[in-house]
């Protein structure tokens, strides 16, 4: 049914290659990744997520 | 360490936040009064407020200028405090202001006008997209100056989310824009069908994943914190979620291309990753939603919470939606079909709508120091609003259902059940529902805009607020046993690096083949340039927006086949600059209009353009009475013809010089062959190209077979 889609995509050379790149190239970020951000150490990660707030807002304005 | 003292520039937040609420307002009514055509045709009033010239504006309004806007506006309140510096230049900042709102007027102007590229939120013409390079050339230059003079070492998550939006949206549109101009106003695409499709989509799918999704994530990441007054739930999942969404997003853009005559492998790599963007998005909409342990309490009582939750509840249906509706057995039903719109509604409206609104709520009173006008104004605010999104998307999904398994029915002995037509007006109350949602939706803006008018009137804006912060210190080297990461939340401009390598990876890998594939769509040999008039017909289906409403892209099941025809090959498009295979059916597919069982006469088609429900009882086209007024613009023809040579359509040399005289040749016949029709009409008027046009589609294929 899809030989209309298949003919063009045989002609490409190597296509085999393309969705292995992609899943390696994916692959290796996302361990890099984890590995980063499990050895992040706590006083760090504290003091960066808190970055927004470490601004004086002496404001008296309530949401409620 | 000395500390300095320093002022924000408030101005420049205030006028993006007005700029937001008015374009918003503006946006929103479009929107509204185009859903309302779709039922009352008899609102499509004058060429300048058809429904397909129209629909690009409600659409361009919400995006660029309604989100657009949005994103500035919180930009420039949350950078300048998260790098504890003023804007880089106040004189930078105005002409940012100024020049995206002479843009979105330059916008409002055109399109009315009929002036478009005819691909989707890519229309504006090449000036425009001229000047929203330089524009956002400054609004980068803006910030990095910003962040190069701040005072904060690391950059907090939402900084990131900004850059990796500068940078991608900065190549997406320099792609997309791809455009060889034969008049001042007027140009066409570097590519051509199947290429174009793929480049479109790969921009479409990514305009919405790095102008609504990434900076409002950015958004989130700095406002729902300072809302909820405590920090963000996890920094580690928000490493995660940012460089995990923007390496996968780019990938995704051929889910709206699924079952078309786009490569399968590109269809396949589509779907893969638009499945994996189900674990970033959640986990961002995760992040979002645990900020508020242990203070849910306070969402009873605060209303800009109230809006944030929904916002990113939005968010996270959404983008559950959006993988789900790229597997293609789901696409198959869910495509050209109203359940596209439901989704998208669910996104804009909700996500991007509910937490604009928390932000104004928040950050307005804050400016002008004084409390909001009116809390419970504000809380009728969010229920219409919320409300509104439930009454727009209810209608919208059952619409869409109902309309894909009406097309898809065939009787007992094997023919299809509806006609096309039967299938459109079974829908009209749906898409009245539709407008009821819309209303109160836009009621609750209204609401909003008296709820600000009223708090700044009580307030006085702090032009420039005080600050003051240390210095940051020159450190050059890293720290020896420091992490890669910690230093590149230091750097914006690796950053910014980083985060392009990031998706030109996704952009080249899915892009180049298609290029190299150039030489391999087979060229059908029946496949011919189209002659003058047809072209100029073409160009005529491109300026009245056609493709809102109808596809040309038959896809291979048998209930298209059945209904339009043979399938369509990518061999077929390789002269169309602008592809058009639309996104949505509100009418028919074309592609095979003028072949088959489908074919019409000329009459059947110039009495149709000029009342089309006097042909197809009950139809909601917009009439085209002004094609028989108005003249086919013929000073033009020899610029398009060497424009398409250049591009590579193979018109014999000089062929721009007789291409006037072939035009009028084929158009008195087509005048001639409608006097059998009592039709009397001069060959040189616009309609007469639109059929040309018309009888031309799917003809080549045709010819093939016999």
């Amino acid at each position: 049914m899809f030989k209309f889609i298949k003919q063009y995509a045989e002609k490409v050379d190597h296509i085999a290659v393309y969705p292995m790149i992609s899943l390696l190239i994916f692959f290796l970020f996302f361990v890099v990744l984890l590995v980063y951000v499990k050895k992040m150490d706590k006083k760090s990660i504290t003091a960066l997520s808190n970055i927004p707030f470490t601004d004086k807002e002496e404001s008296t304005i309530t949401n409620q | 360490m000395q500390v300095e003292k320093f002022y924000y520039d408030n101005r420049i937040v205030k006028n993006f936040a007005y700029a937001t609420i008015l374009w918003g307002a503006v946006g929103m009514l479009v929107g509204l009064w185009i859903a309302l055509q779709l039922v009352f045709p008899s609102m499509n009033i004058t060429q300048y407020g058809s429904f397909g010239r129209l629909r690009p504006l409600h659409t361009n309004a919400v995006i660029f200028a309604f989100v657009g806007n949005g994103i500035f506006m919180g930009v420039y309140y949350s950078l300048q405090r998260l790098c504890k510096a003023r804007m880089f230049s106040d004189l930078v900042s105005k002409i940012h202001f100024w020049g995206w709102q002479l843009i979105i007027v330059a916008a409002a102007i055109t399109l009315p006008i009929g002036l478009t590229q005819g691909a989707e939120y890519a229309e504006l013409i090449w000036p425009i997209d001229l000047a929203i390079t330089v524009i956002w050339v400054i609004f980068g230059w803006n910030m990095f100056g910003t962040i190069i003079k701040r005072r904060e070492k690391h950059l907090y998550v939402a900084i990131w989310f900004y850059i990796a939006t500068f940078i991608t949206v900065a190549v997406l549109h320099l792609v997309r824009s791809g455009e060889l101009p034969y008049t001042w106003l007027k140009s066409y695409s570097f590519y051509a069908g199947v290429q174009d499709a793929l480049v479109q989509w790969w921009y479409g799918h990514n305009a919405v994943a790095f102008f609504l999704t990434t900076p409002y994530l950015g958004l989130m990441y700095y406002f729902m914190p300072k809302a909820a007054n405590r920090p963000v739930y996890s920094y580690r999942l928000s490493i995660i979620h940012f460089w995990a969404l923007i390496f996968l997003y780019i990938w995704a853009g051929p889910h709206h291309l699924l079952y078309t005559a786009l490569p399968n492998w590109a269809q396949s790599l589509g779907v893969v990753f638009s499945v994996m963007l189900i674990f970033p998005s959640w986990g961002g909409m995760i992040n979002g939603l645990l900020t508020l342990r242990g203070a849910w309490d306070r969402v009873r009582d605060d209303v800009i919470l109230k809006f944030m939750v929904v916002a990113v509840t939005a968010y996270g249906m959404a983008t559950f939606e959006g993988p789900m509706l790229s597997l293609k057995n789901v696409s198959a039903i869910a495509h050209y079909t109203d359940w596209i719109v439901a989704h998208v509604h669910v996104g804009a409206l909700g996500w991007n709508g509910m937490l604009t609104f928390g932000i104004i709520y928040w950050l307005i009173p804050r400016i002008f120091s004084t409390n909001l006008y009116s809390k419970k104004l504000a809380n009728n605010h969010f229920w219409l609003g919320t409300l509104g999104i439930v009454f727009y998307a209810v209608p919208m999904y059952w619409a869409g259902f109902t309309q894909s398994s009406m097309w898809k029915q065939f009787t007992e002995s094997g023919q299809l059940k509806y006609t096309f037509l039967e299938t459109v007006t079974y829908l009209k109350p749906f898409f009245f529902m539709r407008s009821i949602g819309g209303t109160l939706y836009l009621l609750g803006a209204c609401l909003m805009i008296y709820n600000i008018y009223k708090t700044v009137k009580t307030g006085k804006l702090v032009a420039d607020e005080a600050a003051e912060a240390a210095p940051l210190v020159k450190e050059e080297t890293k720290h020896a046993g420091e992490h890669w990461h910690r230093w590149i939340e230091r750097k914006p401009v690796q950053m910014m690096l980083l985060s392009l390598v990031v998706i030109l990876i996704g952009g080249i890998i899915e892009i180049v083949p298609t290029f190299m594939i150039k030489s391999n769509v087979p060229t059908i040999s029946s496949v011919k340039p189209y002659t003058p008039l047809e072209l100029h017909g073409r160009d005529i289906y491109v300026r009245e927006g056609c493709y809102v409403c109808h596809s040309q892209m038959i896809r291979p099941f048998r209930s298209e086949t059945e209904r339009y025809g043979e399938y369509s090959k990518a061999g077929e498009f390789v002269y169309d600059r602008p592809f058009q295979w639309g996104s949505k059916r509100a009418g028919p597919d074309l592609a095979r209009e003028g072949t088959g069982n489908l074919k019409k006469s000329h009459g059947w088609h110039f009495r149709h353009f000029r009342e089309p429900s006097s042909m197809s009882e009950g139809s909601i086209m917009p009439a085209y009475p002004f094609l028989m007024e108005q003249d086919i613009d013929t000073s033009e023809t020899g610029a398009k013809i060497r424009a398409m040579q250049t591009l590579g359509v193979p018109y014999e040399k000089g062929y721009d010089k007789i291409a006037n005289s072939e035009l009028m040749n084929q158009a008195t016949v087509i005048a001639e062959v409608l006097k059998y029709d009592s039709i009397r009409i001069s060959p040189n008027k616009e309609v007469i190209a639109v059929i040309a046009y018309m009888q031309r589609l799917g003809k080549d294929i045709s010819k093939n077979k016999k």
